[in-house]
């Protein structure tokens, strides 16, 4: 019996120890010195750097252009927010009696498996302001007159810009209700039939319940996926005019890789950090219990 | 009766809109790539060149750049290397932490779980110090090593594959003399095809699509990867579009057609991870 438990644990440590030393100095370890960099001023290429206490935190919160850039996240936010009764519409769309849904099925989710560098290159040319498509398509509509610069103008660039990250990622979501709609057993709802309940109560008690524990997620996604919005500004407009058009994340890393200023940029990385799990908390007590308790 | 058929085609002109929404911007962007230089100034960028005008000099000029044929290369390089170790110890982490209770097995599972919540753009700041530290700067070796250490979606898949297989089979299979080792890579791996294929699948998708870990780490000419080529491409071609969009739909011919062919294990497989969390 011994001889089997000492292989047992000698097939865990030899199967494990690889996997997690990759773990720890791949993601945890630099996790970690994240939080220890953001006391200090490293300049990402200097042997040594000095202590400089919570200097970095008290400048991270006078940076105008990086609340700037994180209100700029809050409009992919909003944007991706509003498209969620929009998705799951499609979803129902695409599962009910459709004539050709599975081909409905595959463009839907196609813009999310495509290159998205290529996608963003796609979308400069479509608003470009010298023989760009959507302004082609605007004169075929005459309204011309609504045509502008549509990824220099400061006030619009950011909408311009959440419009390609829906069109990139709603077909994510779509798949996503889809297969929660689709997860309900059948017999579930017959069984309720049977015991007499209309469609009201199925669509109450079953269909929205299923539902919205998808929600629930997608809309984490959203958070998670807004506040680390990244390729599309940094290839369409690198956050330009100005940080019209930056994000935290890209904001975060011009600061290290630009301004070499890495102890600064370390601090934002702890920022966003401690915004994700602390939102991942909060919805995993507060909204997720709610929503499983209304559920029984 | 009317009712119904009306309502059919209400829904086939909400599908056939969102259609062309999500094929407008490529399909123009295919125009453009048959286009003349003077094409382009003389033609409506929502129309097709006339037929006579139709070249493929664009495409002929990006096929014959040998920076293309380089980023296949290292495109296919990585891909392979990381998926083979990727599915490696993604199956024998996720039978292990599945199917085995041992000391430290809650600290194993929550670096794991704390693994897949760090959010991954920032982590580079500090990452950037321990490649090059290890002197994988500007190598294959950064991107590989980083995707096989922290891309962890594969564990979520394998572990639901696994917790729906018998608990019996292992036990019989170790009853009959069968080693831990042989027991997995006899038994247990190759039940897990299915999921391996869809593993396979996105992986390759998400990798052939990644922009920002070579970006940051292979910054030399030789090492550029599909994604990297074609926005060193778009650098260099400024000002001519119909170039560059032809090195657009040939950087997304890849994916597409990955997509096309295994459809079916990509949208199970992105269901099943999102289901889990």
């Amino acid at each position: 019996m011994s001889k089997l438990s000492r292989k047992r644990k000698q097939f865990i440590f030899i199967s494990l120890v690889i996997p997690l030393l990759l773990l720890i100095a791949f993601v945890v370890f630099p996790a970690f010195d994240l939080f220890k960099m953001s006391f200090t001023n490293w300049d990402g290429y200097s042997p040594s750097s000095k202590f400089i206490g919570i200097d970095n935190y008290i400048s991270m919160l006078k940076n105008s252009d990086l609340w700037l850039s994180l209100k700029n996240n809050a409009v992919y936010f909003v944007v991706h927010l509003l498209m969620i009764p929009v998705e799951l519409g499609f979803a129902v769309l695409l599962i009910s009696k459709l004539r050709a849904a599975k081909f409905y099925k595959t463009m839907v989710f196609m813009p999310y498996i495509i290159n998205g560098v290529a996608i963003a290159y796609v979308f400069s040319y479509f608003f470009s302001p010298i023989n760009g498509a959507f302004d082609s398509i605007l004169q075929v509509l005459n309204l011309d007159s609504l045509s502008r610069n549509w990824l220099s103008d400061v006030k619009i660039v950011n909408y311009v810009l959440s419009f390609v990250s829906v069109w990139k990622y709603s077909g994510y979501h779509v798949i996503l209700f889809m297969a929660a709609l689709q997860s309900i057993p059948k017999d579930l709802e017959e069984a309720a039939k049977v015991d007499g309940a209309t469609t009201v109560h199925i669509f109450k008690f079953i269909q929205v319940p299923a539902i919205m524990l998808m929600v629930d997620f997608v809309l984490f996604d959203n958070i998670r996926g807004a506040l680390q919005v990244f390729d599309i500004p940094f290839v369409m407009t690198s956050g330009g005019p100005g940080y019209a058009s930056s994000t935290f994340t890209l904001y975060t890393i011009k600061t290290a890789f630009t301004f070499s200023n890495f102890g600064l940029a370390s601090t934002m990385a702890v920022a966003i950090m401690v915004l994700i799990i602390v939102i991942y908390i909060i919805q995993n007590k507060i909204i997720h219990g709610f929503v499983l308790k209304n559920r029984r | 009766m009317v009712k119904r058929v009306s309502n059919q085609v209400m829904k086939q002109i909400i599908c056939i809109a969102m259609v062309l929404i999500v094929l407008a911007p490529i399909l123009l962007t295919l125009f453009a790539s048959l286009k003349t230089k003077a094409d382009m100034v003389l033609t409506s960028p929502l129309l097709l060149p006339p037929l006579k005008n139709i070249t493929f000099d664009n495409f002929a000029k990006v096929l014959t750049d040998k920076y293309l044929l380089l980023g296949f290369k290292n495109t296919g390089i990585m891909l392979v290397v990381s998926l083979f170790f990727n599915v490696m110890f993604g199956t024998i982490t996720a039978f292990i932490i599945e199917r085995f209770d041992f000391r430290g097995k809650k600290i194993v599972v929550g670096l794991f779980f704390i693994g897949m919540l760090i959010p991954t753009f920032v982590t580079e700041i500090s990452r950037f110090k321990v490649i090059q530290g290890l002197n994988l700067y500007n190598t294959l070796g950064a991107p590989i090593i980083i995707y096989i250490a922290s891309d962890l979606m594969q564990l979520y898949i394998y572990r639901q594959f696994i917790s729906t297989l018998p608990v019996s089979l292992d036990e019989a299979a170790l009853i009959d003399g069968c080693s831990y080792f042989k027991l997995f890579r006899k038994i247990i791996f190759p039940l897990l095809a299915p999921a391996t294929a869809t593993v396979c699948i996105i992986k390759a998708i998400n990798i052939i699509n990644d922009m920002y870990i070579p970006y940051l780490y292979m910054p030399k000419n030789k090492l550029r990867t599909l994604t990297t080529f074609l926005m060193n491409y778009a650098n260099a071609q400024q000002g001519s579009w119909q170039t560059l969009a032809a090195g657009i739909i040939i950087i997304m011919i890849p994916t597409i057609i990955i997509y096309v062919f295994f459809q079916r294990y990509i949208l199970a497989g992105i269901a099943a991870g999102a289901v889990k969390e």
